[in-house]
């Protein structure tokens, strides 16, 4: 694979090319993009009949191991890849080893063994491990195996320990890489951690650098461990780090940035040069029933609220799409009235529709921001979608003070439910079908 | 030969000429389906996580809708002002509804049933309803299906109480009655009366004559297919399409199983419906020709096959066996991929079945299909004799 910078627009954010992948010599990936998030190789909730209806292009395909490792024997005797193996065969896919919007329990690190948080429960794995897995998964771009589950929150020693432990992974990565067959076909990427704390994260950057030859980018964890406090942080803090971070990694270097973010804070990241974001949030979206709906549009200001919560009573007879002159093809052929009647009878087809439409709008996010870099607005552009959150958020807000007021207990709670599902709560694990 | 109104007109097209199989056109304000067909049961407006989209491409061109969910939710305020049920699901094809007696009286223990109607709990809100065969038909009337049921009083189909067999058998035509004269939409609906008596003979034969004489487009079988044995099973289907016009479709309600499918089209049968083709995806059980493979089986787990190398589905030409061994159960996704290719495998079947009648080949074709599930040629007498008693022996391989 190959990144390449095709534009900057007038602050650090920048339009790049990701090319050269062998699997699929044709693709072209534009950045900034978003992955589409994937369980045991298939992106979650559509079949891939179904994922051709949202997009006509090879995506980039986020694939933690810690949902996907049970694919491993049958990988092993189909010998393909991961993305040939889920029915996706033009797809590109991204190897990780948690997924973002996982809960796991802290700690739980042995020497140099990591837990690996699976539905069938922990498995300890090392480096050697990790990549044994992924020499099976084949994947197209790869994610040194990494201890970034911690947050802004946490102390030194954490930091310090997760530092330690990341440097010697990826030395143990690079090294196997090197001397591997099945890999020579995938990019390696290394990963920061210790984000908490400057000094150490900054000697975790250092150390990646060293492999610099052997990396094809660096993705930004460490900040967030999956839980709802975790990224509950101000957005200057988080504009700090991508500012300070991004400023020392080689431009030729493709920025990844995992984490359930909201737009405002994606947003941000594009701002300060991260290009590759791993599609946590609009599943999160799409588990909790809510639909995105943000205002492209840069000259006109809608009061409409950008997510919208479709399990509310008040779409009860709504016959419209979930977003006028939106593309796809749930808002083409489907309202808001349907999705309401499938979300209260748990049918499935209220994730698959939601889906639909929140991949092709968070989508269409990405679309708009690398138009407005080309066309030296993305600072308009960026304010224009953050502004459209904060309203949201405030709103929220507002819904549960006059809830307070009209006190009853179980709305505050459902209310305050809803408020940590905008903010990047974790979606349900979905378990069994329907 | 056929009928002709303007809610359904069904033409014979092809008729085997030793069974009772034929094949045909019914044409429905929505759709025109070809018959014998299977239509797959979507409760709640919805198939199971397919969009209408796919189910098109599977070639569905009919599909179940329950009343007595619909009625709850989204409810007949929603439907009515969505416009039907078509246009709340965006299914532009052809639909059929129950009349919500069956789902109350095996969901609902509480369920009563007068000569006034079905009088239950609500389990959504404990409060009691009555349903009556006009507010069936009401509801019905509402959602907008192609054809729609009778009310009928419903008796499990083990049921051995002489007196109360004949009491529901003769209140069903009584309901029936009830149900044309409060019918609101006749030139866009079919009702449907539905044939019962169990399993005795006489009963089932007068309910059979009784619906004859009414003025309806097609006829539905009930009170089959609750757990009796194969053996008591077909002769009231033969029973049934044997009284019943030649030249209105026959709706055997509650089958779908493939031998059961082929066994009662060459007993004379043109529609069928059953929740077991999507039900078993869940469970991860994908239907082929010699039965059920149930891919959690650790034999699948780095089997690189399709589901069945014959089957042209999105699934079978995407996806290994390995693949869903290691989603089955887990993903959503793994639920649709099975769900597509067992509704695929139900349409192949019918359209198998309507190729071989139309080149007068069926009895061949009945051959080979049951040759092939029962290769070892233990063939079960219930399917023998009921092949026999329409003409087809079968013949070992
Ligand atoms: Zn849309
Ligand atoms: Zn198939």
């Amino acid at each position: 694979m190959r990144f390449a910078v095709k534009q900057v627009g007038c602050g650090g954010e920048r339009i790049g090319y990701l090319t050269g992948f062998v699997k699929s010599p044709n693709t072209v990936i534009e950045t900034p993009a978003a992955a589409l998030f994937t369980q045991g190789g298939s992106v979650v909730h559509l079949t891939a009949e179904v994922l051709c209806k949202v997009f006509t292009n090879p995506q980039l395909l986020w694939v933690p191991l810690s949902n996907s490792a049970q694919l491993e024997n049958g990988l092993k005797a189909q010998g393909q890849g991961v993305a040939k193996f889920a029915g996706l065969p033009n797809h590109i896919a991204c190897a990780t080893l948690h997924g973002n919007n996982e809960l796991t329990p802290p700690g739980h690190f042995e020497g140099n063994l990591v837990p690996l948080w699976t539905k069938q429960g922990k498995k300890m794995i090392t480096a050697d491990r990790y990549m044994d897995f992924m020499e099976v998964f084949k994947p197209d771009i790869l994610l040194a195996i990494a201890d970034g589950r911690s947050t802004l929150a946490d102390g030194y020693k954490r930091n310090q320990k997760a530092v330690e432990r990341t440097c010697s992974f990826l030395d143990r990565c690079v090294y196997r890489y090197k001397a591997s067959k099945a890999l020579r076909e995938t990019s390696l990427i290394g990963v920061i951690v210790g984000t908490g704390h400057r000094n150490k994260c900054f000697e975790c950057i250092k150390h990646i650098l060293k492999h610099g030859e052997h990396l094809s980018g660096i993705a930004l964890a460490g900040i967030t461990d999956g839980t709802e406090e975790s990224l509950q942080v101000p957005v200057q803090k988080l504009e700090e780090i991508f500012r300070t971070v991004g400023k020392v990694i080689p431009n030729d270097m493709v920025h990844f940035v995992e984490g359930c973010w909201n737009p405002e804070i994606i947003m941000t990241a594009i701002q300060h040069g991260w290009d590759v974001f791993d599609g946590t949030y609009p599943l999160k979206l799409t588990n909790a029933g809510q639909a995105l709906a943000l205002n492209f549009d840069l000259t006109t200001n809608k009061d409409d609220m950008c997510i919208l919560d479709l399990n509310d009573k008040r779409y009860k007879l709504d016959f419209g799409p979930i977003l006028k002159d939106c593309e796809c093809l749930t808002c083409k052929k489907h309202t808001r009235a349907y999705i309401r009647h499938l979300l209260e009878t748990r049918e499935m087809l209220s994730n698959v529709l939601l889906s639909i439409h929140n991949l092709h709008h968070f989508d269409q996010m990405f679309v708009h921001a690398r138009n407005h870099i080309a066309t030296k607005t993305f600072e308009v552009y960026k304010n224009h979608i953050s502004h459209q959150y904060r309203l949201y958020v405030k709103n929220l807000e507002n819904d549960l003070d006059s809830v307070k007021v009209k006190l009853s207990e179980k709305d505050i709670e459902q209310t305050k439910k809803k408020i940590c599902v905008s903010n990047g709560d974790v979606p349900k694990v979905v378990t069994g079908c329907g | 030969m056929g009928s002709k109104s303007l809610a359904l007109s069904f033409h014979v097209q092809a008729e085997c000429k030793t069974s009772r199989a034929r094949a045909g056109i019914m044409k429905l304000p929505h759709y025109e389906v070809k018959t014998p067909v299977f239509m797959p049961v979507g409760t709640q407006g919805t198939m199971k996580g397919l969009l209408p989209e796919q189910l098109e491409c599977l070639d569905c061109e009919i599909i179940l809708g329950n009343t007595y969910h619909l009625g709850n939710r989204p409810g007949t305020d929603v439907l009515e002002k969505a416009g039907g049920l078509h246009k709340f699901m965006s299914w532009n094809r052809a639909l059929l509804t129950d009349s919500g007696g069956f789902q109350m009286v095996s969901l609902l223990k509480l369920a009563e049933i007068t000569e006034e109607g079905v009088k239950f709990k609500s389990p959504y809100d404990n409060s009691e309803i009555m349903l009556t065969p006009e507010k069936s038909i009401e509801i019905q009337n509402c959602i907008g299906a192609d054809i729609i049921m009778q009310l009928d009083d419903v008796v499990q189909t083990t049921f051995q109480d002489y007196d109360r067999i004949k009491e529901a058998t003769e209140r069903t035509s009584r309901w029936l009655d009830r149900c044309l004269k409060a019918h609101k939409r006749p030139s866009e609906q079919s009702i449907f009366p539905i044939v019962q008596g169990l399993l005795d003979r006489e009963l089932r034969e007068k309910s059979a004559r009784d619906h004859m004489s009414k003025d309806v487009n097609g006829f539905a079988i009930g009170g089959l297919s609750g757990g009796e044995a194969k053996d008591e099973f077909w002769p009231m289907v033969s029973l049934s399409t044997g009284l019943l016009d030649k030249n209105r479709p026959r709706y055997l309600m509650g089958v779908g199983l493939a031998i059961d499918l082929v066994i009662c089209v060459a007993l004379g049968v043109d529609m069928f419906d059953c929740v077991y083709p999507t039900r078993t995806a869940r469970f991860g059980c994908a239907l082929i020709n010699t039965g059920q493979l149930n891919l959690r089986q650790k034999q699948y787990e780095t089997d690189l096959n399709p589901i069945d190398d014959d089957c042209s589905c999105s699934t079978c030409r995407n996806y290994t066996r390995a693949y869903l061994h290691a989603i089955v159960t887990v993903e959503t996704v793994a639920c649709h991929l099975i769900s597509v290719h067992n509704i695929a495998f139900q349409m192949r079947l019918m359209q198998t079945i309507r190729d071989n009648i139309e080149r007068g080949t069926f009895p061949q074709f009945v051959n080979k299909f049951v040759n092939e599930l029962y290769s070892n040629g233990d063939f079960p007498p219930w399917i023998i004799n009921s092949l026999s008693s329409v003409g087809i022996s079968i013949v070992k391989k």
